[in-house]
């Protein structure tokens, strides 16, 4: 099958440790759906692969410069490039991104506003409405290994691996599909091997505490929950994200040595107005390059002004946990990626999705900007 | 004109209070692809008459029990007994629940009568997920039992305790993980809504895995303070219990057993059977709460396990089934895109070749016997 559809694959120019390009058996099933394929210069090497492992599987790829990936009928690429460079791309082009349509308004508008066609990755979903591209499980199980490695580190004697030791006591805020995760994955320490050591030397477990808003909203009780936590997570989805859910002063309540975890990585946003604050208020938010901050770490400073930090413990963020292992999170991206992209494929371009098709035909039309702008009161009427 | 393909959905011959069937709009989609036939009476005990579902369709057939199981294709939710094994045709392909690792004896008995079969719990896609299940509803069926016992207790959930309500879960796996955001949330999200709106404290959903779960002493301390005991495990040992009879003693005279893992009493298997929480009765859709006095407890717990502490207990082998209306449809979407590829391609084409759906229905093909 031969779609002569031309697609191009970016790599992502954001912090120096987002290394996550899409793997070479990603790329050979592109090349035999009859793409044309274009991908940029140094794709993969953050991986440690070289062109030739790409040209091996697809012989008549393209390698070329950043600007003229952008210019193909499809442009595939995991994380949100920016304003400015979705800005200069062609009408007629399909930008294919996780782009988060319902907490991004102001994306959605320029994407309406440049007149291109844009399928967030986060929205394609299926008739049950079930995520069909999400590394869910990876947020959580890597942001608690990497919390549970700090306590390590920073748990009083004789240790973490005593034997005698209290349980270890987690608290998870949020009971969505992170914090379901997060749950599972606090039980075994955020690493099966740990797990399975832990047992063999006879360590007492992991107990984890999930509470919802509804509880939340009783400081007293929150309170105390606090004062006996080791690992505190923040898996929340807040109606209201400009209200955090544990204040920066109940944070003082925490032994000295807890780990505070942040899942949801909401952003602080406040330069005019309260927009965003943090579920645990006074955190500094984390990336690739840096995701364990100490209490006296500089970031604190980059906090705006408007968000209390006094209250400091040690604190894990990282706004893409998935990364932290590139190939894993590229392999099942890309396993769950293909069949969309198999799909317009077949389809001779987004164009001819038809929402209510095949199945991955529908689900690609709900995650198709002009299908969302349309059905969503808050955006814009194309 | 007949289609070359015929689909018979005979009823399912359970508990009284097993009401599922599929819903109209499915049996109307299967006849772009096939004619069906359905049993006598199929779908009556939602409120379905043959009408709801003929709509005027030529391809869809009302036949009776026996001729149901004659066709091509059968779909029946949970496994038939094993006399309806005999109505089958050789070479019919049987869409079921079928549960292939914990039932060899029923793959032999398939195999030995020439039938190919689908086990709908089997289908999984390319990273081994299911795409037939219903855990949300195990979890949240379950939960909602169970706080429905504590509404009758304490209207609006109002209870002098200054505490929220504690609910302890044993086991992480994906039915675990529900039951956390289930009893988060009261098991019922308008429950919850009506706790928030009158200042409620809510409650706690606290979880342990097996390195705590096997220490007696931390596990009698934590018993004390719980309301509800969710039993959510995948024991690899079934033989043993997590949670031995003994220790219930430690739970409060009011707490709640919510039995969600519904492993059976098997104890002439080798190795024996037994549940997770030791000496608690095993419910199905007629009857799902047991009182610690139920005169029928002793009637479904062998003699020979210890059941001498009892509390309230809600257990049902069908948890989806208490919103019979909701579950199939939510099973029949899933089963939509897998039914048209099964259809069209046919049980004997399914290669691990094809595409996302055949993939996924080639994994779920019967083993053979060992």
């Amino acid at each position: 099958m031969n779609s002569n559809l031309s697609i191009g694959l970016p790599r992502m120019h954001l912090e120096p440790g987002e290394k996550r390009d899409f793997l070479p058996e990603f790329v050979k099933r592109l090349y035999h759906y009859g793409f044309v394929i274009f991908l940029e210069h140094g794709y993969g090497t953050g991986m440690g692969y070289q062109d030739d492992d790409y040209l091996a599987v697809a012989p008549t790829a393209h390698f070329t410069t950043f600007e003229e990936t952008y210019q193909k009928d499809i442009v595939l690429v995991l994380r949100y490039p920016g304003d400015d460079v979705v800005a200069a791309i062609q009408p007629n082009t399909c930008l294919v991104s996780m782009l988060h349509f319902p907490t991004r308004p102001r994306r959605v508008a320029l994407l309406n506003e440049i007149g291109i066609e844009a399928i967030s990755l986060d929205s394609v979903k299926d008739d049950v409405g079930r995520r069909l591209v999400e590394n869910l499980r990876a947020v959580a199980w890597n942001g608690v290994e990497v919390a549970f490695n700090v306590l390590k580190e920073h748990y009083p004697p004789p240790g973490l691996e005593d034997p005698h030791r209290l349980p270890i006591k987690v608290t998870v805020l949020g009971a969505g599909a992170v914090g379901l995760l997060a749950i599972q994955a606090a039980i075994r320490y955020g690493n099966e091997e740990t797990w399975h050591h832990m047992a063999s030397i006879g360590a007492t477990g992991v107990q984890v505490t999930a509470v919802d808003h509804d509880l939340t909203n009783h400081p007293a009780i929150t309170q105390q929950i606090l004062k006996y936590t080791d690992i505190l997570v923040d898996a929340t989805q807040r109606l209201d994200p400009t209200r955090p859910v544990i204040f920066n002063d109940w944070i003082g309540l925490m032994r000295q040595h807890a780990v505070l975890l942040d899942l949801s990585v909401d952003p602080y946003e406040c330069d005019t107005e309260l927009l965003t604050v943090k579920g645990i208020e006074g955190i500094p938010q984390g990336n690739l390059d840096q995701y364990v901050f100490m209490p006296d770490d500089p970031a604190y400073e980059a906090i705006p002004a408007c968000v209390p930090t006094k209250e400091r413990r040690l604190a894990v963020s990282c706004y893409s946990w998935p990364g932290i292992y590139p190939r894993d999170c590229m392999d099942l991206y890309g396993k769950q990626i293909i069949p969309i992209i198999h799909e317009i494929a077949k389809a001779q371009g987004v164009n001819h999705i038809d929402p209510h098709g095949s199945f991955f035909q529908r689900a690609i039309g709900r995650a198709m900007l002009s299908h969302w702008s349309n059905k969503s009161p808050k955006g814009n009427q194309r | 004109m007949k289609k070359i393909i015929s689909v018979g959905f005979p009823r399912m011959r359970k508990e009284p209070g097993e009401k599922r069937v599929f819903p109209p709009d499915f049996i109307q989609m299967l006849t772009r692809f096939a004619d069906v036939y359905l049993s006598e009476g199929y779908g009556s005990r939602l409120g379905y008459s043959f009408d709801d579902y003929r709509q005027g369709n030529p391809c869809v057939f009302r036949v009776e029990q026996s001729e149901a199981y004659q066709k091509n294709y059968v779909i029946v939710l949970r496994s038939p007994n094993k006399d309806e094994f005999e109505l089958l045709n050789r070479g019919t392909c049987l869409v079921s629940m079928l549960h292939y690792p914990t039932r060899p004896q029923r793959v032999e008995t398939l195999n030995r009568l020439g039938i190919r079969s689908i086990s709908l719990d089997s289908i999984v896609d390319d990273q081994n997920l299911r795409l037939v299940e219903n855990m949300r509803a195990v979890a949240w069926n379950g939960l909602e039992v169970t706080f429905d016992i504590f509404e009758q207790m304490w209207p609006g959930l109002q209870r002098e305790s200054d505490k929220p309500f504690h609910v302890l879960i044993l086991g992480s796996g994906m039915i675990g993980k529900h039951a956390v955001e289930a009893a988060t949330k009261l098991g019922n999200i308008e429950r919850n809504t009506r706790q928030i709106e009158s200042n409620g404290l809510g409650s706690i959903a606290l979880t342990i895995g097996r390195n705590l779960s096997q220490n007696r002493l931390a596990m009698e301390a934590l018993l004390q303070q719980v309301d509800v005991l969710v039993d959510a495990t995948q024991r690899r040992n079934p033989s043993l219990p997590v949670i031995p009879n003994a220790w219930l003693g430690c739970l409060p005279d009011h707490a709640v057993v919510a039995d969600l893992a519904v492993d059976p009493y098997l104890l002439d298997h080798e190795p024996p059977v037994v549940r997770g929480i030791e000496g608690i009765p095993q419910g199905n859709l007629d009857k799902y709460v047991y009182m610690p006095t139920d005169l029928e407890w002793d009637s479904t717990v062998p003699a020979t396990i210890p059941s001498e502490h009892r509390r309230i207990t809600t257990s049902c082998y069908s948890w989806p089934g208490i919103h019979p209306e909701a579950c199939m449809d939510h099973y029949a979407r899933q089963m939509t895109p897998l039914m048209e590829v099964l259809l069209t391609k046919g049980y004997d084409n399914l290669s691990l070749e094809g595409g996302y759906f055949e993939r996924a229905l080639f994994r779920a093909r019967l083993p053979e016997s060992e």
